[in-house]
C-alpha cells in the first residue's frame, strides 16, 4: 500500500521555526524582568572607583 | 553458502521504511544523539501517511523534543492538531527565557514525559532557556545604558531569578554562567572577582539553530 507523497503530511514539515530568536523586549515577561532589573538592588552597589 | 542478499533501504515498501526510521528515530533520541534522531523521524514525518493522525502524533512526541534541543521551535498550531500541547508551555518558556514555566510544563507533565522516555531530554533545555534569559537581561540594559549593557552584574542575574522563583545563590548563579560559556551558548568571560558577566561584543548568545548543544 503507497500513499500520496505529495499532500497533508508535508504541512507538518512547514510547521518550524529555527530562526525565531528575535531582539524583542516589549512583551510582558520582558516587561516585568524590566520592572525587577530596576528596583532596588538588595545587595549595595558598589560605587565606582 | 550464499551470502545474506544485501537489501537496498529504497526496495522496502515506504510503511515499512517509516516504521524503521521511527523506532531507529526512537532509540537515537535514548542515546542523546540527535542530529541522527531528527534525521530519522524527519524521514517518518515527511513519509507517512498524511492521513493518519495518530502515527503523525506519535512521531511528533519524539520529533518535538528532538528539534527542541536542536534550537528549533514547533508552531502552536501543530501542537493544538495533533494534540501535543503539553509541549507548548515548553516552548513559551524557550521564547522567554522564564525557566520556572520550564520547571513548572516538566513537573505539570512529569509522568507522560517520564513513560515515554523524553524527560530528561527536556530537562537540558534549561540551558536554552538560561541563554535567552541572559539575553533578555543583555537586551533591557542596552535600552537603558548601551555603553555598559555587555556587563551584566551578578546582582542582576540574582534579582531575575529571585522574581522567577529560583532559589540560588552566587556559586550556583557563575557555574551556570561558565557552563553557559563552555557550551558556546554564551560568548563572554566571568569576573569571579568583580562579580560580573562581560559579554563578547560580537555575537554574545548564538544560536543553536539545528546543531546540538556542545
Amino acid at each position: 500500500e503507497e500513499w500520496d507523497d505529495e499532500e497533508g503530511e508535508k504541512v507538518a514539515l512547514q510547521q518550524w521555526e529555527d530562526d525565531w530568536d528575535d531582539d524583542d523586549v516589549n512583551d510582558d515577561f520582558s516587561a516585568q524582568l524590566r520592572t525587577e532589573l530596576e528596583s532596588a538592588s538588595a545587595v549595595a552597589e558598589t560605587p565606582a572607583a | 553458502i550464499e551470502t545474506a542478499r544485501v537489501f537496498d533501504f529504497e526496495e522496502f515498501p515506504t510503511r515499512d521504511k517509516v516504521t524503521y526510521m521511527y523506532y531507529t528515530g526512537r532509540l537515537e533520541v535514548f542515546n542523546d544523539n540527535f542530529i541522527q534522531a531528527d534525521k530519522k523521524l524527519w524521514y517518518a514525518l515527511g513519509h507517512c501517511d498524511p492521513s493518519k493522525d495518530a502515527n503523525i502524533r506519535m512521531i511528533l512526541k519524539y520529533l518535538v523534543p528532538v528539534k527542541l534541543s536542536l534550537g528549533i521551535l514547533p508552531n502552536e498550531w501543530l501542537l493544538r492538531k495533533y494534540h501535543i500541547m503539553e509541549y507548548n508551555d515548553i516552548v513559551q518558556a524557550l521564547r522567554r527565557g522564564d525557566i520556572r514555566l520550564l520547571r513548572y510544563a516538566l513537573q505539570a507533565n512529569e509522568d507522560q514525559f517520564l513513560r515515554s522516555g523524553v524527560y530528561l531530554v527536556l530537562e537540558k533545555l534549561e540551558l536554552q532557556v538560561y541563554q535567552r534569559l541572559m539575553k533578555k537581561i543583555h537586551l533591557i540594559q542596552k535600552q537603558k545604558d548601551p555603553s555598559k549593557a555587555h556587563q551584566i552584574k551578578m546582582d542582576s542575574i540574582l534579582k531575575a531569578l529571585k522574581w522567577l522563583q529560583i532559589d540560588m545563590d552566587i556559586d550556583e548563579v557563575e557555574c551556570i554562567m561558565a557552563t553557559l560559556i563552555h557550551k558556546n551558548l554564551m560568548r563572554g568571560y566571568l569576573s569571579h572577582k568583580s562579580k560580573v558577566v562581560v559579554l563578547s561584543k560580537q555575537d554574545p548568545f548564538p544560536l543553536l539553530s539545528g546543531k546540538p548543544c556542545a
